[in-house]
């Protein structure tokens, strides 16, 4: 057997000379990395090797009240886009998948999918031109009706609403494609039997698309679970600005603002660092929940 | 499903469809015609501005002309091309020999690979390891950070794996060595696929900015994002266009910023415009490929 491994090793060489670069691109840029946030656990010297620190960082992170903020800031507006935006995407196939016109539906799609492929920094610059007081889009109907403008992006009751409602703008379309092939998928016979015995079109979609679905809405939700840490650095770091920080400061842009813009770089890493812990365990067991729903995990 | 009939809740669906379309591409055809509105107008132009009064190209033609704006373009370009070339050769090298099943240490290679897909060292480490191997400041901390996306590697790798073996064999039985049968047989018999994955890069490079805002130092090499971000942030004409343009009563000097931005969004979506509905359908077939578990 061992003779065997070797003689494959050996015959497929090629193949690992082009691996190589593969592997040692991993191992530059990720694997060294991850040992490199060993920093959390050390005082950066200038001069000369890094103090060992324990947890010190960390005990610091943990009784500073602004990490404590930054922290739930993490969870709410993750958990308002999650909990809050899941549906839509669901919904708009459902609508899809009653339009009878081909050519109707294309168009729809390919309009709806586009605002996927746009950067944050110029989707910040959109809503920033849309919400502005007096003169966005918002504000003038606002005014129209007679009621008050609002300054949207310097409101911290309301910023966070920007959030949901950009990134609903941003990927409900794309996030219906996962639905809209799920839909697809369905046999044709199961509507026309339907229709035979006269059930109406919404009892059509709810006995019949709805639960086709099902696995796929599971699926995708445990996915999200799984990244739930991911509030949004990029959409966040566009839109905000120091009158709502206090609101929108999340554990990603802590890490910059504070770790490497002002040179705390072990406080940012172990904060960094707590974050990917939490996230690889969320990972870890909506994989494992995924295995015992689904018999296929997230991998 | 060709037996519907069209009630008035069908009526409804195509009315909210339709509006649902027309608010997601208004906020880009506000801007568009913001950046087609001539100087006399602008001041008067708004986020309800629907026809571009005193239509011209003029506001493009000076934002071009600012500096920063140029090299910013040519930058993105540079990057993006650049960054596309080392992409695909080194995801289709990793996607074509993972897709070798009996290959020795092939459940180890891609575990290795699925690990940085879950964890990272973090923003601080990967700012240290530039830091370390000099690349601050340069094009290639920019390029070489990403060269290979996991989750591109793998929707290669599905690509890859429909690519009959007696193909393959047959070429190594031509006495082909393996990089010649990748590139002369394996990616040009998966041109969707090859397709998919350089479209998901080319978007990623175009639209990088953090990176590229935090490792380049010198103005001139920041991309075009990172140029529009500074705009849109620090929305400040003089600082933006540059003290000399303004002391000398340039063009630029004389726009006004609101059109200035305008144009400038426009330019930085206008090649993924340019693309897109020739590209879609990879696009979400590159979705539903990497969403179909192994």
């Amino acid at each position: 057997m061992k003779g065997n491994i070797q003689k494959r090793i050996v015959k497929d060489k090629q193949m690992y000379l082009l691996l190589f670069p593969v592997i040692l691109f991993f191992i530059i840029w990720h694997y060294i990395p991850m040992w490199g946030a060993r920093i959390a656990f050390q005082d950066v010297m200038y001069i000369g090797a890094n103090k060992w620190a324990g947890l010190r960082h960390f005990k610091m992170l943990f009784s500073s009240p602004v990490f404590l903020k930054v922290f739930m800031n993490t969870i709410i507006i993750s958990s308002m886009k999650m909990f809050l935006i899941f549906p839509l995407p669901i919904i708009l196939a459902f609508m899809l998948n009653e339009v009878t016109s081909h050519g109707f539906r294309k168009s729809v799609q390919s309009v709806i999918y586009l605002p996927h492929f746009l950067s944050w920094v110029v989707i910040a610059g959109l809503f920033i031109s849309l919400l502005a007081s007096p003169d966005g889009a918002v504000n003038k109907v606002r005014i129209f009706f007679h009621i008050k403008p609002i300054a949207y992006m310097t409101s911290t009751s309301h910023i966070r609403w920007v959030f949901v409602f950009s990134e609903i703008w941003r990927s409900i379309g794309w996030d219906s494609i996962l639905y809209i092939a799920a839909i697809n998928s369905i046999a044709p016979a199961l509507y026309e039997a339907a229709t035979i015995d006269g059930a109406t079109p919404f009892q059509q979609a709810m006995n019949i698309t709805f639960p086709a679905i099902v696995p796929t809405i599971v699926t995708v939700f445990i996915l999200n679970l799984g990244f739930f840490m991911n509030a949004g650095f990029d959409q966040v770091f566009n839109m905000m600005n120091d009158a709502v920080i206090n609101h929108v400061d999340i554990i990603d842009t802590y890490v910059y603002r504070v770790g490497l813009k002002q040179g705390n770089y072990s406080l940012g890493t172990a904060a960094g660092l707590f974050k990917g812990i939490i996230g690889l365990f969320l990972i870890l067991s909506t994989d494992k929940l995924s295995r015992k729903i689904s018999g296929e995990g997230v991998w | 499903m060709s037996v519907k009939k069209h009630g008035i809740g069908h009526f409804l669906i195509i009315l909210l469809l339709s509006m649902g379309a027309i608010i997601l591409v208004y906020p880009l055809y506000n801007q568009l015609i913001i950046s087609l509105t001539g100087t006399d107008y602008i001041s008067r132009a708004s986020g309800t501005t629907i026809i571009p009064y005193g239509f011209t190209l003029s506001t493009y033609k000076t934002v071009l002309a600012i500096p920063k704006v140029a090299r910013g373009v040519f930058n993105s370009i540079f990057i993006t091309a650049v960054g596309l070339v080392i992409n695909i050769v080194f995801t289709s090298m990793g996607a074509y020999v993972l897709t070798k099943r009996d290959l020795v240490g092939r459940n180890f290679f891609i575990t290795l690979i699925v690990i940085t897909m879950i964890f990272e060292g973090g923003l601080i480490p990967d700012y240290f390891l530039m830091r370390k191997l000099h690349l601050l400041n340069s094009y290639w901390s920019v390029i070489l950070y990403k060269a290979i996306n996991p989750y591109y590697l793998i929707i290669l790798m599905r690509f890859f794996d429909q690519v009959p073996s007696s193909l393959i064999e047959a070429a190594r039985i031509d006495g082909l060595n393996e990089t010649k049968i990748l590139f002369k047989i394996v990616i040009p018999v998966s041109v969707a696929g090859i397709a998919t994955v350089s479209l998901f890069y080319g978007v990623f490079h175009w639209n990088e900015y953090f990176r590229a805002m935090i490792y380049l130092t010198d103005e001139l090499k920041f991309p075009l994002q990172v140029v529009l971000r500074e705009l849109l942030i620090s929305a400040e004409k003089a600082s933006f266009i540059g003290s000399m343009n303004y002391l000398k009563v340039t063009a630029a000097a004389q726009l006004d910023i609101k059109a200035i931005k305008a144009a400038l969004i426009i330019i930085s979506i206008v090649p993924i415009l340019a693309f897109y509905p020739f590209v879609l359908k990879y696009f979400v077939k590159g979705r539903l490929e990497g969403s179909v578990k192994e």
